[in-house]
């Protein structure tokens, strides 16, 4: 399974973000999205999450070379501002994510499970999303989005809230559900990208293009990632 | 001084004037049409500066002339008093009340955020020279109403000019005991969050005002120059201490909070918006629901924001309640109050869909509804599918709709009875159509704030209101219920077309909602 993004364009005003996207991410891999501030990785996402219209170009789900248009359950978006409804137990939320998603949801857990998969506490599953710390509170979206299952899981800047311990939980999980999705990842974190990322994709002055990373050592490439992102039209 | 002054005056204007182009800018259509530059055009910025400068006139004598014109030129005619003294007396007791409500330095407005928070001006420079424009404003926005107004009620013309004068000197006294008690303290209070004393003080005061003229007492004005020379000096006295201060950083530091500014524009302050949202949040384990699905998530939520639902619902039934009972009362004691009950029920059907807009509930829930849990929900893919928003649309519908109904039936019932007891009605229909008809505006303001929330969701993921168009659509329903007051028509014609309208809007918008609430229900972005 890929998607494909095709001439993908989106100007605000006359200020041209995204100028000619075309990019196919690949199943089973994690994608380290790198671009400077304002460089328009937010604004990608917001339209494959079709929050934004795009102006032009097109992006679909190409499965065994058939072509589809990419549904709202074949997307997971995680905000690097967790969003949760803070109205609810963190169990009552799973409970009411697992209902309106039981039919996509393959080898169903109990809410205690998934609970455990990802390292939430006895103590805290009962309590308010409102008096969850920042971090626990992207905990639990990103455990959401990942019950979810859905085919594309757009990241960004998610671990940036964790603690080390946390974050290092989190990349392993990352790497354990890869094989199940096409995850892109943003970061401006060059060292995370390297150490999870299985392909560097840059987005600079609107174009992406991804960084060969064979044949070279982790300073090379850096090097390497530093110049395309200082680089000038 | 007047350096920092003049810089703070450039900056108020500037982004005064960025604000009328951002105005200008979020008018539906013509946003289209106007580009972001528009910022830089020297033009419109004159333009808008000019408009700026303007404003800035008017208010300076807009606010004074309906003061003295509402607060007291028209209160002279409730007593039998001595005209020009009670002019003077209530404009006494209102300047002591007014000097304690607002001191000028101390309210936390954004102008002073910006200035010395944010861009470091000199507190001291900044406080004292602003402070001292106010100060020549409130002077030279109550002058010409004094004498105007005063010369009308036959006050004397020296004191017609004194009384501004003695409004100023108040303030002082009122800021110079407030930095005395800093001093003291080390605490200074937002002004805008009046304590019990103050508001005590405010009551006091009000009372005086109003009620001593209506049993003959009012200060002559031998006792108002007395007041206004003891005023006058200790008001000398205090612009010198204020004068001398020096650590007015210190102070604003503590007036100048985030909390206490964006009070001030609930509209823009989306975190206090947000931290009053979140307070409406009740955790009670006893609240849990059987349901499942959308039924579920939407029960908890109105289990959990009971205040702001069911039982802000359940207090405005008792008022209704309470107002019928006591109008039972008048009509059964007093013939007069009968017929004149009688014959306003008869033609003021037209009054109540004002009353029901500002009874219904639902622009305050489906705030709520965003703020707590839209606000989050929107950004997961799964939670905009068709599916998902008509379905958990339809359960808001049902409550908001029933939550509603309580006090529509309280008030529908109780113009029925009122009618029938102030003497009834030759068409006995009307008894029907007057309760159908109330039932009907009740429902057709629950669809209509649902429907504008699902078609125009006007927020964005930082909880900002992002759509002009939703403000018009808001401040056009308040104009059209306004306007009915000023109706009068017989309660069959009126009533039936109401409960025509309603139910031709309901269909219309509810059709629209399920058509296109799926596309339009998104965060802005």
């Amino acid at each position: 399974m890929k998607l494909v993004v095709k001439n993908l364009k989106k100007n605000f005003e006359k200020k041209e973000v995204l100028k000619d996207i075309n990019f196919k991410f690949e199943k089973g891999k994690i994608y380290g999205l790198l671009g400077r501030n304002g460089a328009g990785k937010t604004t990608f996402f917001n339209c494959l999450n079709e929050d934004l219209d795009i102006d032009a170009g097109e992006f679909y789900i190409e499965d065994n070379n058939a072509k589809r248009k990419m549904e709202a359950e074949d997307v997971g978006y995680v905000l690097s501002t967790p969003n949760v409804p803070e109205f609810l137990t963190a169990r009552e939320f799973l409970k009411f994510f697992i209902d309106i998603n039981k039919k996509r949801i393959k080898n169903e857990k109990t809410i205690d499970e998934y609970f455990d998969f990802m390292k939430i506490e006895e103590e805290d599953r009962d309590r308010l999303l409102k008096d969850y710390s920042h971090g626990m509170k992207n905990k639990m979206q990103m455990l959401v989005n990942i019950i979810a299952n859905p085919n594309v899981l757009l990241l960004d800047e998610p671990l940036t809230s964790f603690d080390v311990v946390v974050a290092e939980e989190m990349k392993q999980m990352l790497r354990e559900i890869k094989k199940d999705h096409i995850i892109i990842f943003s970061t401006h974190i060059m060292e995370l990208a390297l150490d999870l990322c299985d392909e560097i994709v840059i987005l600079n002055k609107g174009i992406l293009e991804e960084i060969d990373k064979n044949n070279i050592d982790n300073e090379h490439l850096k090097n390497k990632i530093l110049e395309a992102l200082k680089e000038e039209n | 001084m007047l350096k920092t002054f003049i810089t703070s005056f450039k900056l108020q204007n500037t982004y005064r004037t960025n604000s009328i182009i951002y105005s200008i800018k979020q008018l539906p259509l013509i946003k289209r049409i106007l580009p972001n530059s528009l910022y830089k055009s020297k033009g419109l910025k004159i333009f808008a500066g000019i408009i700026s400068i303007l404003l800035e006139i008017i208010n300076i004598f807009i606010g004074k002339i309906i003061y003295i014109t509402a607060m007291i030129f028209m209160a002279l005619s409730w007593y039998h008093t001595n005209q020009a003294d009670t002019f003077i007396h209530i404009f006494t007791f209102l300047t002591l009340a007014g000097g304690v409500l607002n001191t000028y330095m101390l309210n936390p407005t954004k102008d002073k955020y910006y200035a010395i928070i944010l861009m470091n001006i000199n507190a001291r420079e900044y406080g004292l020279s602003n402070y001292y424009y106010q100060l020549i404003k409130l002077i030279v926005g109550f002058l010409p109403f004094t004498i105007l107004f005063g010369m009308i009620a036959g006050v004397p013309l020296w004191i017609q000019i004194t009384l501004p004068f003695f409004a100023l000197a108040i303030k002082l006294i009122v800021m110079n005991y407030c930095i005395y008690d800093f001093k003291k303290t080390n605490k200074v209070s937002n002004e805008n969050l009046p304590t019990k004393f103050v508001w005590g003080f405010v009551a006091v005061c009000l009372l005086l005002a109003y009620g001593l003229p209506a049993i003959n007492i009012v200060i002559n004005q031998t006792m108002f120059v007395c007041v206004f020379i003891i005023a006058i000096i200790l008001g000398i006295i205090s612009l010198v201490k204020i004068h001398n201060f020096k650590d007015y950083r210190r102070m604003y530091k503590q007036v100048l909070t985030e909390s206490n500014v964006y009070m001030q524009e609930k509209a823009t302050g989306t975190q206090v918006m947000k931290d009053t949202s979140l307070k409406q949040i009740e955790l009670d384990k006893n609240y849990t629901s059987n349901k499942s699905g959308f039924a579920y998530f939407h029960d908890l939520f109105v289990k959990r924001h009971r205040k702001i639902l069911t039982e802000a619902v359940k207090k405005q039934s008792v008022v209704i309640l309470l107002i019928i009972i006591a109008m039972i009362i008048g009509i059964q004691m007093n013939n007069n109050f009968k017929v004149k009950t009688n014959e306003i029920l008869l033609v003021y059907l037209p009054y109540f869909v004002f009353i029901m807009y500002c009874i219904n509930r639902s622009s305050s829930v489906t705030q709520a509804m965003f703020m707590n849990c839209d606000h989050s929900m929107l950004t997961y893919r799964i939670y905009r599918t068709p599916k998902v928003i008509l379905g958990i649309f339809k359960e808001r519908l049902k409550t908001l709709i029933t939550i509603n109904l309580l006090p529509a039936f309280l008030i529908g019932g109780g113009l029925s009875l009122l009618l029938y007891l102030s003497g009834g009605t030759d068409n006995p229909i009307n008894y029907v159509i007057q309760f159908v008809s109330i039932i009907a505006m009740s429902i057709f303001f629950s669809v209509h704030y649902l429907v504008m929330y699902y078609l125009l969701q006007p927020y964005n993921v930082n909880t900002e209101m992002k759509s002009s168009t939703y403000k018009v659509v808001q401040g056009l329903t308040y104009i059209v219920c306004w306007y009915m007051i000023q109706i009068k028509m017989p309660i069959f014609t009126f009533g039936i077309a109401t409960i025509v309208f309603c139910i031709a809007y309901c269909l219309i918008s509810l059709f629209l909602a399920y058509k296109y609430a799926p596309k339009t229900f998104k965060l802005r972005v």
